[in-house]
């Protein structure tokens, strides 16, 4: 589950460069800031170096552990899904992203918003929903038994996993697409048109090579959320690298061999990362004026209702099913007498993970945020990075990093939820500093100097001035960070402690276990839990 | 699309005009856009219209490319028939080229390969491109991508593209209205050395009327969807066919005026009234340029009788305008000769109308069309009580 939802780390010159402010640039950060900046950037990248460390330090021949067929296997298994999950989430994307933006597509707004919610699934409920609805003791089967049908097509494995995958990310690509199209100067289609070439050539000459980063970007991104999703490969057994990571991790003494696996996966992580924002960068030299006049949308003709069709296909597959799958479960363990309630324990620990790690979160990122919009420099930028690659890694790698440096550097924090917190807070920082950031930067420091020329101290214009100014920031990214920890599966699952269950690793381990009824609870409290989360932030974003 | 088959400019019937266009009509809902327009654009010839922004004279442009269809009406390009009876012809046949406001050059492009877009066919394409690059000025920029070029750069090759498959016309919309005004002077005077030199005939659509009267062999005023007049930029300023041409298209002062056997008599002396305003009898308004004024200081001071006083004054670079208004509170516009230049805000002066030739507009067509801003902030009409 890698959570995506905050937008990508501004890269270079342009993003920190471009200051508002009336700060002489350079001028010198503040000693606290630069403390608070560097035991960030030191927290963010410490894990991963610590991995470093313990994969140099494997007992086994490393080199032949990589290249073992079961190694390989994995490896190849991580590139088949990735391969199926791009091709998979640009057969959805594309056609999506065309028919909400550019055609007079029925209630268009309507599927605009149906086809992203998927976005706030997390993979694991999709998953459990899946093999709860389709597999072999699933809904499906179960009401298909007395027509004779003893066994329904295999779910486990890759089909299920890129499945499950491509209707948890195909959004990227949505939204990647149609930002694209919104942006693209469309007078250049119409210069193409007026030099000689039909609608359709038009399309192939100018429209696709010009949405073309888009879409790489926007796949790109699906394609990392599948290499580092855990929970829905675990849940339908497809031994992708994240899978095999935790195998490895439980079942053996030397953990380094899982630390090997771990940097390969980051490895392969890194590589599609760099190349999104080489794409991005594309996209951004493509980009046009937005469309001045108003451009009459394609009109889809007899093609209108099967590309309604197609769209509320998507939608029921990525949003009914589910919610029809928890209602199943949910009644048939009411029917069947089951004690059924929700422990409100798990309740409990996601609420508090999630209120501690969001608080936590939203301490630290006032000072990060005053510290990259306000003093934008080699320091800033090099806090900024690491903040966004700790953000980027998949979760297991980080689990397990901390693991690993827990055990043997701080014994006493190991399995403490003392330990969760802070990882949580740490790995979902670039969440709550990027709003908080991005106010400063807007406002610059000219409210604060008004303020000073108004008579006031250095300490009443910040506090009256700037601090008013950012607290939605600050509480909108404390949402995010919020929404992050309830749904995060790998970290709760092995850096908690014994005992403790959270709202996600409940539903994981009892699908896991086959007892979908019990896992039905926590999934809709889950869900209800985020599209509130959500609905907060919405409400925020419209005021 | 190879070149070759087209008729050889020279010979080509000199009877057929490059566009001729009747009766168009285009609404947007309950918007109308065009109202009604018949325009024709001649072999070689360069037209401009000029009008306030939203008058419909984009939609012109559109209309003949064929990226929107009329309501109604009939376009020709080249003697045949691309929209009207009988349906519509899409604009990748149409054969006309399109300069677009923000140039909206292939991003994704060399310059080079932007330039050949619309002559891929073409054999001779490398040849044709490299001719168009040293037309516009930019032999070496073959290479660049747009993104990496200026805009008065990404303005040139939008000109080499569009030429590059000959088309039967070239449409330029507002084509300097996103450079800044040192550019923009300086390309003006390219373009029309461009366009000479490709034989292109075009039309050019502006908002700035100093770009309407300098590229345009004729000029057509256009507001609200209607064309108010078409003429050489010459006989559209000397005597423009309504109130509205004559405030919009420099500096028009309109004066009382009673006029009797083609002499208008206002209040600064005589002006001899010429074109349809030469038929004008009894009371009208008389078109009064700043140059028609001569000022000279007022040797008594305001104490004069019938002296003006300057009220404001405004320097331009090139020259002076100063307002002046009568004591009765009549403002007019006028050009500071070398003779006052000195003068300054509350001075008295003493006007004098030179030998003028002009045109009136009789009461009833003196109404200005509301809410057209002036082009430019002096362009204020002055309407005697």
């Amino acid at each position: 589950m890698q959570p995506l939802t905050v937008p990508p780390a501004p890269r270079g010159r342009g993003a920190l460069g471009a200051r508002v402010g009336g700060l002489v640039p350079g001028a010198r950060p503040p000693l606290a800031l630069v403390a608070i900046g560097l035991a960030v950037a030191a927290l963010s990248v410490l894990p991963l170096v610590y991995l470093v460390i313990r994969a140099a330090g494997t007992e086994a021949d490393a080199l032949t552990f990589v290249l073992r067929p079961r190694t390989t296997a994995v490896l190849g298994s991580t590139v088949a899904l990735g391969l199926v999950v791009g091709a998979g989430t640009i057969g959805l994307g594309v056609p999506i992203a065309w028919l909400t933006t550019r055609t007079d597509l029925p209630a268009r707004r309507l599927w605009t918003v149906l086809t992203v919610v998927p976005l706030a699934i997390p993979s694991y409920v999709l998953g459990f929903a899946f093999v709860a609805a389709f597999g072999p003791r699933g809904a499906l089967q179960g009401l298909l038994q007395p027509l004779g049908v003893e066994r329904l097509p295999e779910i486990y494995g890759l089909p299920g996993a890129a499945l499950v995958l491509i209707l948890a990310s195909y959004p990227y690509v949505v939204l990647a697409v149609r930002a694209g199209m919104l942006r693209e100067d469309r007078s250049v289609e119409e210069a193409a048109r007026t030099l000689g070439d039909g609608r359709r050539t038009v399309f192939r000459r100018v429209t696709l090579p010009l949405l073309a980063p888009a879409i790489a970007a926007g796949t790109l991104l699906a394609v990392l959320y599948a290499l580092s999703d855990f929970g829905a490969v675990s849940l339908l057994q497809f031994d992708s690298f994240s899978r095999a990571i935790y195998l490895q991790y439980r079942a053996t003494f030397d953990r380094s061999l899982a630390a090997l696996l771990a940097l390969i996966l980051v490895a392969m992580t890194l590589a599609v990362t760099s190349g999104e924002a080489r794409l991005r960068r594309r996209a951004r030299d493509f980009a046009g004026r937005p469309a001045r006049r108003p451009v009459e949308p394609v009109a889809l003709g007899r093609w209108r209702w099967p590309a309604v069709a197609f769209v509320a296909a998507v939608v029921a597959i990525a949003l009914v099913v589910p919610a029809a799958t928890i209602a199943f479960w949910l009644l048939r363990a009411l029917a069947q007498g089951e004690t059924f309630r929700v422990g409100m324990a798990p309740i409990l620990a996601s609420l508090g993970t999630g209120v501690a790690a969001a608080g936590l979160a939203a301490l630290l990122a006032l000072p990060v945020g005053l510290l990259l919009a306000r003093h934008p420099t080699r320091l800033a930028r090099a806090v900024e990075r690491a903040s966004y690659a700790s953000f980027a890694l998949p979760g297991i790698v980080v689990a397990l990093a901390l693991v690993f440096l827990a055990t043997t550097v701080l014994p006493v924090l190991y399995q403490t939820l003392v330990l969760l917190i802070a990882a949580y807070a740490i790995r979902f920082l670039a969440e709550a500093t990027g709003p908080v950031r991005a106010t400063l930067a807007r406002s610059g420091s000219r409210l604060e100097e008004a303020g000073r020329t108004l008579g006031d101290g250095p300490v009443r214009a910040f506090t009256g001035v700037t601090l008013p100014l950012v607290r939605p920031a600050i509480l909108a990214g404390a949402a995010l960070v919020f929404l992050s920890v309830v749904k995060e599966l790998p970290m709760a699952l092995i850096l908690g402690p014994i005992g403790f269950e959270t709202l996600a690793t409940e539903i994981w381990s009892t699908t896991s276990e086959g007892f979908y009824a019990r896992a039905a609870g926590p999934a809709a409290v889950l869900l209800l839990l985020s599209a509130g989360t959500i609905a907060v932030l919405l409400r925020d974003d419209a005021r | 699309m190879s070149g070759s088959y087209r008729v050889p400019r020279d010979t080509a019937a000199p009877a057929l005009p490059a566009l001729r266009i009747a009766g168009l009509r285009r609404t947007y809902g309950s918007v109308v856009a065009v109202a009604g327009v018949d325009l024709e654009v001649r072999h070689g010839e360069m037209l401009t219209v000029l009008g306030p922004s939203g008058c419909g004279k984009t939609t012109v442009l559109r209309l003949v490319a064929g990226l929107e269809d009329p309501d109604a009406g009939t376009i020709e390009i080249g003697g045949r028939r691309v929209a009207g009876a009988g349906g519509s012809v899409p604009p990748e046949r149409r054969r006309v080229g399109m300069v677009f406001q923000d140039h909206a050059l292939f991003p994704h492009l060399t310059v080079a390969d932007n330039v050949a877009y619309g002559i891929r066919r073409d054999p001779d394409r490398s040849l044709r491109v490299a001719e168009l690059l040293e037309l516009v000025n930019l032999p070496d920029a073959g290479d660049r991508m747009p993104h990496e070029l200026s805009g008065g750069m990404q303005q040139r090759v939008a000109i080499a593209r569009a030429l590059a498959p000959r088309p039967d016309i070239v449409l330029l919309d507002e084509p300097f209205s996103n450079l800044d005004a040192a550019l923009r002077t300086q390309l003006r005077g390219d373009l029309r050395e461009i366009l000479r030199a490709a034989g292109a005939s075009g039309i050019l659509v502006t908002h700035d009327q100093d770009e309407a009267l300098t590229l345009g062999d004729r000029m057509a005023v256009m507001v609200r969807g209607r064309i108010e007049q078409c003429a050489p930029p010459e006989i559209v300023y000397g005597e423009p066919a309504t109130p509205f041409v004559a405030t919009f298209v420099g500096i028009g002062n309109l004066v009382h005026a009673d006029c009797r056997h083609g002499t208008g008599m206002t209040r600064l002396g005589p002006v001899r009234l010429v074109g349809a305003g030469g038929r004008v009898e009894g009371g009208a308004l008389a078109v009064i340029r700043p140059e028609h004024v001569e000022l000279e200081e007022a040797a008594d001071g305001p104490a004069e009788a019938g002296a003006w006083r300057i009220v404001r004054r405004r320097f331009t670079g090139s020259e002076i305008l100063l307002e002046v208004e009568a004591p009765d509170g009549v403002r007019l516009w006028c050009e500071a000769g070398p003779a006052v230049r000195r003068l300054r805000t509350g001075d008295a002066v003493r006007l004098r109308l030179r030998d003028v030739e002009t045109v009136a507009f009789a009461p009833a067509r003196t109404h200005q069309p509301s809410g057209v801003e002036p082009a430019r902030p002096e362009a204020e009409a002055l309407v005697e009580r």
